[in-house]
């Protein structure tokens, strides 16, 4: 049977070949669109590792003389700290915020969830290149943003005079770099400094937490490593954001009042006040936005597509007319009309996916899309596939309904 | 000769509703979604009030410090705009300004964000703002680090409900600013312009600004004509080259240029982002229209091909009765041409209201979208194109069909 199909199909390939141009070029554009919709859908049923629900962010922007914009140094990332000592700025404006009634706690950190800025870092770590993102918080930092420590413990007063930088990782990380072992007291920093020196103190893991999924619920999963910002000793810095939690009901007012606050206290800096909430709704945006967008093109093409091809099958029928009359007045039933029409339908739409799939598993293998794992990869191929079958046969339903109708008496009269 | 075929395309149209259907569709939806890709692009990069003087104009947006493990790239600091694109041979006017920077202020309990800029006194000189009330700070201003602002007219009906705003005052950011002239919004997608609130560099809260290399400023060049961009071009790079690396040893080389903003973008999309390409990038988004292109094309020709074969009959006789292929292929293009052409109408309508929806939803702040001389062109160009290609394919495919065969009514 189906070898027949085939052979009905080729002995029309002339005029076949323009559906399947068409079908091919329909599965691209439909495997692009969904590979990021399963991709963002998989991200999203993974855990955040945090909570920003009455977490507000204040963005502290100052003067920090001759910094760089963007400094990407691959091979170690951080730049020691210049020692600048405790900046007594920034401790007024933590007394401060600690005096609201409103609010819970505060914490400093190098980047908050949901903001633009990312300071990442990578190099050779028990011989394989790791990478992740950094981020240098306070010890409040992990009650605050109600981290889940699964091992270990989050870095505190304890460590102020250790000989070594306290860090916490998360579970992905440790994964990565000790396997199946305990990453508990390892060192995670390599021998050298980026200039050759030999580092003076290393980085120990004392905890590991879940996650820390900064960029939010659609972003890809990644390493991160939480480093102690201790802002009241020597080696402490000015932290870019200070977050805080407030009591829930709290008021949009407030932000006027630490406003004022903070203005009145560091008179040369600026501050961004905004709850977390917002900057998320926004941030998300970003990824959102452009999916919606191709989305709403793809689906308008497949809707064009679907009647395009469904008047061309049209057509074709109505060229077949005495081809199908012939079958029927032979004996064949309405259903095995049916499956003859939808059957040679699926013929046509396999070759045109087929030489789809091909241009598709170029992708993997050129590592085009490297940051897609191989389960969204498949997912999103066989979502596809079968979302073209199931239009083409839609496409065909109508048209072989109508052959089905041919009656074989006029059939063989036409002319 | 023509009347006729129009005729005959008319009463074919009608004959056939849903074959007319799909392809006014196709042609329409395809129409509607390039002419807004292209009103986008025409939005960002296209001579728009108040950048009248563009196509004289050039800007640095951008610097790269490169060393050999280290890297910084961004937008350049006042201090090194001030010692290295000053003076430029063949400028007649340049402006030194930040990017739009996000600021806050409280109005009973309310808070108001906008965007803040800061900059020179010549910055009003080279762009043509349209002032609705008031006029702009002046280069006396920014010396003097008087406490002035220009606010646009959003900035105006949210600090003072739409009244009169100039000699008012407001506060942004911990500042208090002056209003002495209120302008037109402007679209945020011009970075050069785009802003809410503009005031003189000087009111900056420190004076830092005036020696960094590095930092948030952009520059904006206003030769004498177009012709010598080359030379300022040149001259930039070759100032570049005299760039004091003492005190940031990890760098050794300045990467940057002179540009417009298409060649801007052009380097940051870059590999490296060292060299700006623009060829190439017109190429992509060429490449991409035509891939997009691509399906609709296709189906069009297909749907094409249906409607012949079920007029073969009609070919049969006209062939029989002596028309030559070439008359038959011309008539079908003409008829093809007319499809595309009412879609195109279509395609108009529909990507007015889609510009209008974008301009009315605040997606993108202060974006008006508006149809000019230069998208219609291009959106004519577009349909033309769709109706020519789709139609040639199809008509030399019934230009050589047999006429007995065809007469039978027996095509294959």
């Amino acid at each position: 049977m189906i070898k027949h199909l085939f052979k009905i199909v080729w002995n029309r390939k002339r005029a076949n070949f323009l559906i399947i141009v068409e079908i091919f070029f329909s599965f691209l554009v439909l495997f692009s669109v969904a590979v990021f919709a399963v991709y963002y859908t998989d991200n999203y049923r993974r855990p955040l590792g945090y909570s920003y629900d009455n977490v507000w962010n204040i963005e502290i922007e100052r003067d920090r003389g001759q910094t760089s914009v963007q400094t990407s140094n691959v091979d170690d990332g951080k730049t020691p700290p210049a020692a600048q000592g405790p900046n007594p700025t920034i401790s007024q404006l933590f007394y401060a915020l600690r005096g609201f009634d409103e609010i819970e706690s505060v914490a400093g950190a190098g980047t908050v969830p949901y903001s633009h800025s990312t300071s990442s870092s990578g190099y050779e770590l028990n011989g394989a290149l790791v990478y992740f993102q950094v981020n240098r918080v306070t010890d409040s930092f992990k009650d605050l943003m109600r981290l889940e420590l699964v091992e270990g413990r989050w870095f505190g007063k304890e460590d102020a005079g250790a000989n070594y930088n306290p860090v916490v990782i998360n579970q992905r990380l440790a994964r990565e770099v000790f396997g199946g072992e305990s990453p508990l007291g390892k060192k995670i920093s390599p021998d050298t400094e980026f200039d050759g020196r030999p580092r003076s103190r290393e980085d120990r893991v004392v905890g590991v937490i879940t996650d820390f999924r900064k960029d939010g619920e659609y972003a890809g999963l990644g390493n991160y490593v939480f480093e102690r910002n201790d802002i009241e000793s020597s080696t402490g810095e000015v932290p870019n954001n200070i977050v805080i939690r407030v009591r829930p009901g709290t008021r949009a007012e407030f932000q006027e009042r630490i406003n004022n606050r903070l203005q009145a206290i560091a008179k040369d800096w600026s501050f961004e006040i905004e709850p977390l909430s917002d900057m998320r709704e926004s941030f998300l945006r970003i990824y959102v936005a452009p999916i919606v967008a191709g989305g709403t093109v793809a689906a308008f093409l497949l809707i064009m597509v679907a009647l395009g091809l469904t008047g061309v099958l049209w057509q074709n029928v109505t060229q077949r007319i005495r081809e199908i009359g012939l079958r029927r007045a032979k004996g064949a039933t309405a259903g095995k009309i049916y499956a003859q029409i939808l059957g040679e339908l699926m013929v046509i739409a396999s070759f045109g996916l087929i030489a789809g799939v091909l241009v598709v598993v170029q992708f993997p293998l050129l590592d085009l899309i490297g940051f897609i794992s191989k389960g969204v990869y498949v997912s999103s191929l066989v979502i596809s596939l079968v979302l073209i079958y199931i239009l083409t046969a839609l496409c065909g339903l109508y048209p072989s309904r109508l052959a089905t109708r041919i009656h074989p008496a006029e059939a063989l009269h036409y002319e | 000769m023509l009347r006729n075929y129009i005729k005959i395309a008319y009463k074919v149209f009608l004959r056939r509703k849903f074959f007319t259907f799909i392809s006014l569709f196709a042609i329409s939806f395809t129409l509607i979604v390039l002419m807004v890709a292209a009103a986008f692009l025409d939005h960002t990069f296209g001579p728009l009030a108040p950048e009248t003087k563009q196509e004289r104009s050039l800007g640095i947006y951008h610097l790269l410090f490169r060393g050999e493990r280290a890297e910084s790239n961004g937008p350049p600091g006042y201090g090194f705009l001030d010692r290295f694109a000053r003076n430029l041979p063949n400028v007649e006017k340049e402006s030194f300004f930040t990017e739009p920077g996000s600021v806050y202020s409280y109005k009973n309990g309310e808070k108001i964000h906008s965007y803040l800029k800061r900059t020179d006194g010549q910055f009003w000189e080279i762009l043509e703002f349209n002032f609705l009330e008031g006029g702009p700070y002046t280069p006396d201003d920014e010396k003097n680090g008087n406490f002035v602002a220009v606010i646009n007219e959003a900035t105006r009906s949210k600090f003072f409900g739409g009244g009169p705003a100039v000699g008012q005052t407001l506060e942004a950011d911990g500042q208090r600013f002056r209003v002495v002239g209120v302008v037109s919004n402007v679209p945020m997608f011009r970075i050069t312009p785009f802003s809410d609130i503009w005031v003189p560099i000087s009111t900056m809260k420190t004076t830092a600004y005036r020696s960094q290399m590095r930092g948030r400023f952009m520059a904006l060049l206003l030769a004498k004509s177009s012709a010598d961009f080359a030379q300022i071009k040149e001259e930039y790079k070759s100032r570049l080259s005299q760039v004091d690396f003492s005190r940031e040893p990890e760098f050794t080389t300045a990467i940057g240029d002179a540009e417009t903003f298409f060649e801007f973008v052009s380097r940051i999309l870059s590999p490296r982002q060292d060299s700006s390409n623009p060829g190439s990038l017109l190429a992509v988004i060429i490449a991409f229209m035509i891939l997009f292109m691509l399906l609709p094309t296709v189906n069009l020709i297909n749907i094409n091909v249906s409607r012949i074969m079920e007029r073969a009959s009609e070919i049969g006789v006209r062939k029989a009765f002596g028309a030559s292929s070439w008359t038959l292929v011309g008539q079908f293009v003409v008829e093809n041409v007319l499809l595309t052409l009412a879609g195109g109408v279509i395609g108009f309508l529909g990507s007015y209201l889609v510009l209008e929806a974008f301009s009315q939803s605040g997606l993108i702040p202060y974006a008006e979208f508006h149809f000019n001389y230069r998208i219609f062109i291009y959106g004519l160009a577009l349909a033309l194109f769709f109706g020519l290609f789709s139609g040639v394919y199809p008509a030399w495919k019934m230009s050589r069909l047999n006429p007995i065969e065809a007469l039978k009514g027996g095509v294959r």
